[in-house]
């Protein structure tokens, strides 16, 4: 096993209320330098409120209740609107799903990378121009001096995911989170901004935060995984120790419903019956009970806390023993 | 007659845009959007199109509901001519061909219950009413794993399996010979899709129906389709039989895509041959002269820009477009 360094990043315990209801509960985390850690789950499973809340995004109806959001000694969770400012893009920065909504159609790109680096720090615009022009080099931009004066609508998706890469990274960020990177891209575009995560990731020691729920782009980028189901964490492990053998009946049949190589054509997918809960069903138990092959009464009456499995490997499952039932059942 | 086995049979059809006059008065670049392409769709077959965005694949579906007229070429469903037919006629041959789209919160009207909407094809087309209307949606329903009293329900009651369900349920309605699956599962999230898939292989199975099956997604293509079809700026360039295809995948961006649509497998996506393509896709309006796929093809050379290669068949069966594979 290799040792991971020390954490960067540690979300401890987090905790998000909406209308009353744990929709982030009892959340932890960590994530070490130059490491990409994905958070891996369906719609309404609470991965983007964590990462919102990580840049003090949260929408004004969510409240964190209890936890911490550790970069190194700063607890992000207690920063004000006024200190957030100051962390945002310095400290810590997000890129998001469609890259051409989050970028001014009225100004030059070059205008809006230079921005964000006057932002924190005191320089010309000269400077800040030819800052901008070399983050362009750095994310593969060809042509740079043309592109600094092109407005968005002259570029193509997979370049305006690069102008958002090299505004959230030109002011060294060490963490990046990045939500749903290249769901809105082409495939063929997909790959070049993975590749450039990863050279990032090395050349920088930038530590990522990928929020994703498609398997293929976590098998690819990805150390660790972390998968959540309904607000809560399910399983959390090493990316190959997660697809080789995991221990959550979710991440199980989650994976056995992605048609593989091996798999007969037509043949039934393995499926997972039933929906996923809204806050208002959340019960007592575990909240993947109703949809569990393995479900007892106690699954039904008692959350299962997150056991560790060793090497880094946490389940919240009270019949892990009995995960080989579920691989017959997705094989 | 073999002639009638033939759903779909498109010949040489071109779709261009804009060209004369434009908004204001000048003239604009023609679009080329789809660029002489024929093919056969057979009963109770899945043919998979394959490309990324702008690469036509929408604008072909389009064409072959007879929503968009092509410049040349001819599209057949179930032998009638849906090119240049009147109104009537298209309204007769448009029952034998449905769509279903990508996100179906878009695709449903949020107003009327789903029982409304699923019937609603079958009164326009004075095929049941009242009671047996009742009857037929509660069947369709059932068909597609829902209950007949959903049918009182509107669709922000359901989740976005449920109701991609119900999309399935309205196509099913006037029993189509062919439909055309927009990237059905794309929007749906993973544990919903292999519901979604196993109930169109359930479907077919079932009715004999045959499905285009528009997708980027290799491993769902992989695990649904027939025949595959991949299309780069207008113009197919690789078609073969599912296991040709994916045993032996021939043009050089077939294997671009292949290698860039990421395996749910760390061991396998980390160890396999990268071809990571270089740049973009060259606007349909500014087509790169010869093989459209030289300005980005490793395997480029010289003959590449000036002569456009056709589609030829090869040893397996395959039919492929290029001059060095």
């Amino acid at each position: 096993m290799e040792v991971s360094p020390s954490p960067l990043l540690t979300v401890d315990s987090l905790t998000i209320d909406i209308a009353g209801a744990h929709v982030v509960d009892d959340v932890s985390f960590t994530v070490a330098p130059g490491r990409v850690m994905a958070l891996v789950g369906e719609s309404g499973c609470g991965k983007s409120l964590t990462s919102y809340a990580m840049l003090g995004l949260l929408p004004p109806a969510a409240k964190r209740t209890v936890g911490r959001i550790m970069l190194e000694n700063t607890d992000l969770a207690r920063l004000t609107e006024r200190q957030f400012r100051k962390a945002r893009g310095k400290d810590i920065s997000i890129i998001f799903q469609e890259p051409s909504a989050s970028l001014d159609p009225l100004s030059t790109v070059g205008t809006q990378i230079a921005e964000a680096f006057r932002a924190h720090h005191g320089a010309s615009k000269a400077e800040a121009f030819e800052k901008a022009r070399q983050m362009l080099v750095d994310v593969g931009i060809p042509d740079p001096d043309r592109r600094l004066h092109q407005y968005p609508f002259e570029l193509s998706g997979g370049m305006c995911q690069r102008i958002m890469i090299s505004i959230a990274l030109i002011c060294g960020p060490r963490v990046l989170v990045a939500d749903e990177p290249t769901t809105a891209l082409d495939v063929t575009i997909q790959a070049q901004i993975l590749d450039l995560m990863k050279k990032l990731v090395a050349e920088r020691g930038t530590a990522i935060v990928l929020i994703t729920h498609d398997m293929g782009v976590v098998a690819d980028i990805a150390d660790d995984v972390a998968v959540m189901y309904a607000g809560r964490m399910a399983e959390i492990a090493p990316v190959h120790t997660l697809f080789r053998e995991p221990k959550h009946p979710y991440t199980a049949l989650l994976l056995a419903s992605v048609p593989k190589l091996d798999h007969a054509p037509k043949a039934d997918l393995a499926t997972i019956e039933g929906m996923v809960p809204t806050p208002s069903e959340f019960g007592v138990g575990c909240r993947f009970h109703d949809r569990c092959p393995l479900s007892t009464d106690k699954c039904r009456s008692q959350a299962p806390p997150l056991f560790d499995c060793g090497d880094g490997h946490r389940s919240a499952c009270w019949h892990i023993d009995r995960m080989a039932e579920i691989r017959e059942v997705g094989a | 007659m073999s002639e009638q086995k033939h759903v779909l049979e498109i010949r040489d059809v071109a779709v261009h845009f804009g060209g004369n006059g434009g908004l204001f008065g000048k003239t604009g670049a023609v679009v080329k959007a789809v660029n002489g392409v024929t093919l056969d769709i057979v009963r109770g077959e899945t043919v998979a199109l394959v490309g990324e965005s702008g690469c036509g694949k929408s604008t072909l579906s389009n064409t072959i509901v007879g929503l968009q007229q092509p410049v040349a070429g001819s599209v057949k469903i179930g032998g009638e001519e849906v090119v240049g037919a009147d109104r009537k006629k298209l309204n007769d041959i448009r029952r034998k061909v449905q769509m279903i789209f990508q996100d179906p919160a878009l695709s449903l009207d949020p107003r009327s219950t789903i029982g409304a909407t699923i019937g609603e094809p079958l009164i326009v087309r004075g095929v049941a009413k009242g009671k047996a209307l009742k009857e037929r949606v509660g069947a369709l329903l059932q068909q597609v794993g829902l209950r007949p009293e959903h049918a009182d329900r509107y669709p922000h009651q359901f989740s976005g399996g449920q109701r991609q369900r119900v999309v399935i349920a309205r196509a099913l309605a006037l029993e189509p010979d062919l439909v055309i699956c927009d990237e059905p599962v794309s929007a749906l999230d993973v544990s919903v899709r292999a519901q979604i898939l196993n109930l169109l292989v359930a479907l077919q199975k079932r009715t004999g129906v045959s499905y285009l099956f528009v997708s980027h997604d290799l491993g769902v293509v992989r695990h649904i389709c027939d025949r595959v079809v991949v299309m780069y700026l207008g113009r197919f360039v690789e078609i073969a039989d599912r296991d040709t295809f994916f045993a032996n995948p021939k043009h050089p961006y077939t294997k671009a895509l292949m290698s860039a649509v990421p395996e749910a497998d760390p061991e396998v996506q980390r160890s396999k041959e990268r071809l990571i393509l270089g740049g973009e896709l060259p606007s349909p309006a500014m087509i790169p002269s010869g093989c459209a796929f030289h300005t980005r093809c490793p395997l480029a050379t010289e003959i590449c820009g000036r002569e456009r290669p056709e589609l030829t068949v090869r040893d397996d069966g395959a039919r492929v477009a290029c001059h060095h594979a």
